[in-house]
């Protein structure tokens, strides 16, 4: 049996791995509220551009417009969705897994992958596929700018022709438990456009500089759409993890002080045991 | 003076401006004014500098660009970003500036990308001054 100093020492030790985590849940559930206030505050933004996108759309010409351009399919780009650290269960391996599989069944030399989230990278880069741009550590200052540079390296690929499509694959924010991996074509664009009504409006400089002008940012908004569901499911996956993490701990250190007990009684009744034995000996 | 309704609306806020006199916005082909009962119109709009009157004071924003809807009740500015004078981080334009500066002579791919990021950073250090 492990001696009383060994469990003690094991107790705190466990005691304190506890706290951590404890703390680490409660940051996780604040910052995964931060992260849906702001896709509320995004929502706005990203109705009034769709609506008048999809209000412009009929009277334009579409052959103009090269990220609405379907073209036949050669070489397709990904877009994998990842955070920069672990501790946060099943998260990543479940969007490395799909995106993987997915870019597998095409074929690994003729996708040109896109990795947001150290983790997309490490795991891309060890496996010798072809990456054409990584951004990391950006996810504890996540602003708006991040996607729009993110997106500009993926708009110029694909307008450059290098790739005929862009999937995008991230985690999609159910609710706190329960966060679905999605794979969504993210160029070549596709709007339904609504019957086009007639409007008293004007238009400045014209409907097809507008919409050229709009596009582009209309795809921004989509990908700060992607990273804040990201951002709320890692956090979430996180929370739900560290939850797990303090009650193995609480397990854990139950267990421990049964045993510790056991320990104690058993080495009182040795003790116990010697000065009756003492006793009796002394008394013959 | 007769005012109306100014929002201005981006991914990360909506904030209502209240009732101002006069706004001028950078258009894509050149800045144009706003005033009270304006004909209802979408405008695009590029990278500058937002002229807002408002009690017979001017305000400047610097922004990257979107779109302006205008209609009887109100006018809406959904910009990207904006900034206003007063939060403008000129050290860190002015680094943006140099930076652009520097790829544009080192004649870097993708040349539109680095005008837009210089034609930014000029346009926030001048919105900045303001």
């Amino acid at each position: 049996m492990a001696n009383l100093k060994d469990i003690r020492n094991r107790i705190k030790s466990v005691k304190s791995i506890q706290k951590v985590t404890k703390a680490m849940k409660m940051v996780a559930a604040a910052k995964m509220r931060r992260a849906q206030e702001r896709m509320e505050e995004a929502r706005p933004f990203e109705n009034r551009l769709t609506d008048t996108i999809n209000h412009l759309l009929p009277d334009v010409d579409r052959d103009l417009l090269e990220l609405l351009d379907i073209r036949e399919i050669n070489r397709i780009g990904y877009v994998v969705v990842t955070s920069d650290r672990g501790m946060a269960g099943s998260f990543n391996t479940n969007i490395l897994k799909t995106a993987q599989n997915e870019i597998d069944i095409i074929g690994k030399n003729k996708v040109d992958v896109f990795c947001i989230g150290k983790k997309a990278r490490d795991h891309f880069k060890r496996r010798d596929y072809h990456i054409i741009s990584s951004h990391v550590d950006f996810w504890s200052e996540l602003e708006y700018s991040n996607a729009i540079s993110i997106c500009e390296g993926i708009i110029s690929h694909f307008t450059d022709k290098h790739v005929d499509k862009i999937h995008v694959v991230y985690n999609e924010f159910i609710n706190v438990a329960t966060q679905h991996v999605q794979s969504e074509v993210l160029l070549p664009l596709v709007f339904d456009g609504d019957e086009n009504q007639f409007s008293g409006k004007l238009y400045e400089p014209n409907k097809d500089d507008i919409i050229k002008s709009l596009i582009p940012r209309h795809l921004n908004i989509q990908m700060w759409k992607y990273l804040l569901e990201s951002y709320s499911s890692e956090q979430a996956a996180r929370m739900l993890a560290m939850e797990n993490a303090t009650e193995n701990a609480q397990e854990m250190i139950k267990d421990l002080t049964l045993e510790f007990n056991k320990a104690r009684q058993a080495a009182i009744t040795t003790e116990m045991l010697e000065i009756v034995s003492g006793a009796e000996a002394l008394k013959g | 003076m007769s005012s109306f309704q100014l929002e201005i609306v981006t991914p990360t806020k909506v904030s209502d401006e209240g009732q101002v006199e006069y706004v001028r916005c950078p258009g894509l082909d050149g800045s144009f004014g706003v005033m009270a009962s304006h004909r209802e119109a979408i405008i695009a709009l590029g990278i500058g500098e937002i002229k807002v009157t408002q009690n017979g004071k001017d305000h400047f924003l610097a922004t990257s660009g979107g779109f302006t809807e205008i209609t009887k009740e109100k006018v809406e500015l959904l910009l990207e970003t904006y900034e206003r004078t007063e939060e403008i981080d000129t050290s860190r334009a002015e680094n943006a500036l140099k930076r652009a500066e520097e790829r544009i002579k080192a004649r870097e791919t993708d040349a539109i990308r680095n005008k837009a990021a210089l034609e930014r950073a000029v346009n926030r250090l001048r919105v900045s001054k303001r």
